[in-house]
């Protein structure tokens, strides 16, 4: 188990763990499983060379300062291009350097190294500076700077000292940027010091690699991140011999990454990715390959040959492999119709004579394999190639057919590309029919494409009206026309039509537009010759206008009164009636409880009035309360009042009547 | 046939007319006039239509709660239904009475609209 100093990366080795004595197992594997062709990832991403020669023109700037030399001269240096006037960019970096800034002399020197010939001079006391600078005070960029400055300019440095003070950085400065440096320090310095544990970081820092989609793998940091750490990573392997612990689909990944961007913002970028595309062209490890068709993956008979390109992420040619096609499966059959054929290398690019296997016209999936060099990672590649033809059209019978068959059809066989001679009159008792047959005119083989239209076109209306031929058991096209059926779609207008067969797929390279004839149509119910106009539905619609809801018709005002008079009417008659049956207000005492019952009572009845016309039921309540309060307790105190009146009557009745009994 | 029953509505008229007391008779009255309301509210909506329904409603609604509530207080101070009524004296019917019609009121002006 790895040791590591900090907890939170132990928990994410997981998968990506795998002891020192396990990777040649795991190497081993790797190959069966590549041998397997299971399937794997292919770069989506890649310089070409305009991307290449796009990226040489951002470095190719003026130098401003030191730093931008730096990035410039190297940077150019990875891509194999140089500066083009070297003496004055040596004249540029003498004359910059600050013999007492740890960049300064770290950018003069690495600069200097890229140039042929350029010497950058170095005093005693700039070598103590850059000795001094290898502490574990120092951050680990300047001991990055100090380390590279020292080995460029040729200078003793005792690389223990260095790689105990970047492992007790490292536990410091814990950042991607930080570690990344530390990886280049460690590949400056000398293969017998002890640099496993700067090793170790490569594989704690892949793990922080961010998986998008399962398609990228980048830092969060960014691109220019991302690129120094593959540099580093691979620069060091190569260094200390061992295999860096990323695996297939992961370098896959990275790939995209680094190479989908195809401008860059500064010259730092442009700087790290050229880099990054240097050591993925050339470390001993892991060389991506790219698998291009030149042009469209297409093959006919004049042109049998598919066409391959195959280089490295730079987009320079890889002569020295063999590319197998593996297989070649029709999509529409599935059966294999090619295996194991191998790619002829013409020039730089490869080559295979597809049409040697006699395949019918169609898409295949073909599976290559690019061979040579253990090191080759996404070699396994998926093609979509179509293979396409030319369409010939035989057999093409018109007759017209009488409903009934009482008369035998009249059939005309007209030849492609003529048109056929006299026109064919169809009436509203009569079918025409048209029967042709489509085959591949370099197989003889019967073909079904995707569009076979019948378009019948009206020129003097300019009417047209399209159908579909459908193919038969035997694959013979059949359309037949019913014109009394189909006079709808032609608005019954009778004349002349333009008979037109339409062919047309993917894989034809001859789509075909035949006038085959004229038609002469005879509808009944002609409506005469109505013009077609284009409906412009971009025109303004007419305005709706909006209907507001209708009032209810009320009933005349007459009959509302004279129904009102009869309800109230009945109200007399109340009145008639309790007058004859003797009611008075004789007993009506003048109690005060009296007088307040009434009076509330009265209000009570006003407030429903109010109610009615202003109030609403809450404000109503209220009033009802007070006044319903009141009233209760007067009318209480005035119906108790009236019981003991009519208990003591009662009472004195019964008196007399028991006493009149005796 | 018509004759028998000519012959039970006046006796049944002439035994109301004098056995009936005058109390009982002006509550019968009231209650006539309510009939006679109603059934005019109604005659108005079978003749001219249902136009405002919630004020037909609310108005069929009144007479019908008020005649309701009238034969109740005519039971109730029925001196010959004494004994089925016996913590209710006619006062306590009236003062329910009074309180019922003030909700039935307080509904139907709320919902005449």
């Amino acid at each position: 188990m790895v040791q590591s100093n900090r907890p939170g990366i132990a928990l994410l080795h997981g998968d990506v763990t795998l002891g020192d004595m396990a990777q040649p197992v795991f190497t081993s594997l790797l190959l069966i499983a590549l041998a397997v062709s299971a399937k794997a990832l292919t770069p989506a991403h890649h310089l070409s060379s305009t991307d290449v020669a796009r990226l040489q023109a951002t470095l190719d700037q003026p130098f401003e300062d030191l730093q931008s030399a730096f990035y410039i001269i190297v940077g150019l240096n990875k891509l194999g291009t140089r500066v083009s006037d070297e003496k004055s960019a040596c004249q540029f970096l003498r004359s910059n350097l600050d013999s007492s800034s740890i960049d300064s002399l770290f950018y003069a020197s690495e600069a200097s190294q890229a140039l042929s010939d350029c010497e950058v001079p170095v005093s005693n006391e700039t070598r103590d500076l850059l000795l001094a600078t290898i502490s574990e005070d120092s951050s680990v960029s300047q001991i990055y700077h100090a380390v590279a400055a020292l080995t460029s300019l040729g200078l003793p440095l005792s690389s223990q000292e260095v790689v105990s003070a970047l492992t007790a950085r490292i536990t410091k400065e814990d950042n991607v940027l930080a570690i990344t440096m530390a990886l280049h320090t460690a590949s400056r310095l000398s293969q017998q010091a002890d640099l496993r544990g700067i090793l170790e970081e490569i594989e704690d820092l892949a793990a922080r690699l961010d998986d998008l989609g399962g398609v990228y793998l980048q830092f969060e940091e960014g691109l220019e991140a991302t690129a120094l750490f593959v540099t580093a990573a691979y620069e060091l392997s190569d260094h200390v011999g061992m295999e860096p612990p990323l695996k297939e689909d992961q370098v896959v990944q990275l790939v995209n990454s680094l190479f989908s961007k195809k401008t860059w913002g500064s010259l730092a970028e442009a700087y790290s990715v050229a880099c990054a595309a240097a050591v993925l062209s050339n470390n001993h490890y892991h060389i991506p390959v790219i698998v291009r068709t030149q042009g469209p993956a297409t093959v006919s008979h004049r042109d049998p040959a598919l066409q391959l390109q195959v280089t490295n992420v730079l987009s320079q040619p890889l002569t020295s492999a063999s590319v197998l096609l593996e297989s070649a499966r029709s999509v529409s059959s599935k059966s294999v119709v090619l295996k194991q054929a191998s790619f002829s290398l013409k020039g730089e690019t490869f080559e295979l004579n597809f049409m040697h296997s006699q395949a019918a016209s169609g898409y295949y999936d073909f599976s290559v394999a690019v061979r040579g060099d253990d090191r080759f990672v996404g070699n396994q590649v998926e093609l979509k190639v179509k293979v396409s033809t030319e369409v010939g059209i035989a057999n093409v019978d018109l007759s017209v057919v009488d409903k009934d068959q009482s008369i035998a059809p009249k059939t005309t066989r007209v030849e492609y590309p003529t048109k056929g001679k006299g026109t064919f009159t169809v009436d509203s008792h009569q079918n025409f029919a048209l029967s042709f047959q489509l085959v591949d005119v370099n197989t003889g083989v019967e073909l079904t494409p995707h569009q076979t239209f019948v378009r019948l076109h009206n020129q003097k209306t300019g009417q047209e009206v399209v159908f579909v031929a459908e193919p038969d058991s035997k694959n013979v096209y059949k359309f037949e026309l019913d014109a009394a059926e189909r006079k709808s779609e032609f608005d019954s207008v009778s004349g002349t039509y333009a008979l037109y067969l339409i062919i047309g797929d993917a894989t034809l390279e001859n789509p075909i537009l035949w006038n085959v004839a004229d038609v002469v149509l005879k509808f009944v119910d002609e409506e005469g010759p109505a013009i077609i106009q284009s409906k412009n539905i971009y025109a303004p619609k007419p305005e709706i206008q909006h209907l507001f809801r209708e009032p209810e018709k009320k009933p005349p005002t007459v009959v509302s009164n004279t129904f009102t008079a009869l309800v109230l009417a009945p109200l007399l008659l109340l009145l008639i009636l309790w007058l004859k049956l003797g009611a008075n207000i004789s007993n009506f005492s003048f109690a005060p409880s009296t007088l307040l019952f009434h009076l509330g009572h009265a209000a009570m009845l006003g407030l429903m009035y109010v109610y009615w016309t202003q109030l609403n039921m809450f404000q109503t309540l209220k009033y009802l309360a007070v006044l319903g309060s009141l009233t209760y307790l007067a009318g209480n105190r005035m119906l108790a009042q009236k019981a003991v009146k009519r208990i003591a009557a009662e009472q004195s009745s019964r008196l007399a009547k028991y006493r009149s009994l005796r | 046939m018509s004759n028998s029953v000519l012959s039970v509505i006046s006796r049944f008229l002439e035994e109301y007319l004098s056995s009936t007391p005058t109390k009982l008779k002006m509550c019968d009255a009231y209650l006539l006039y309510i009939l006679l309301t109603g059934a005019m509210q109604f005659l108005y909506c079978l003749l001219v239509g249902t136009f405002p329904f919630n004020s037909f409603l609310s108005g069929f609604i009144s007479c019908v709660g008020a005649f309701i509530l009238a034969v109740c207080l005519r039971i109730q101070i029925n001196p010959q239904n004494k004994s089925e009524f016996l913590g209710i004296s006619p006062e306590r019917a009236f003062a329910d009475f009074l309180f019922a019609h003030t909700v039935l009121h307080l509904v139907v002006i709320n919902f005449i609209g």
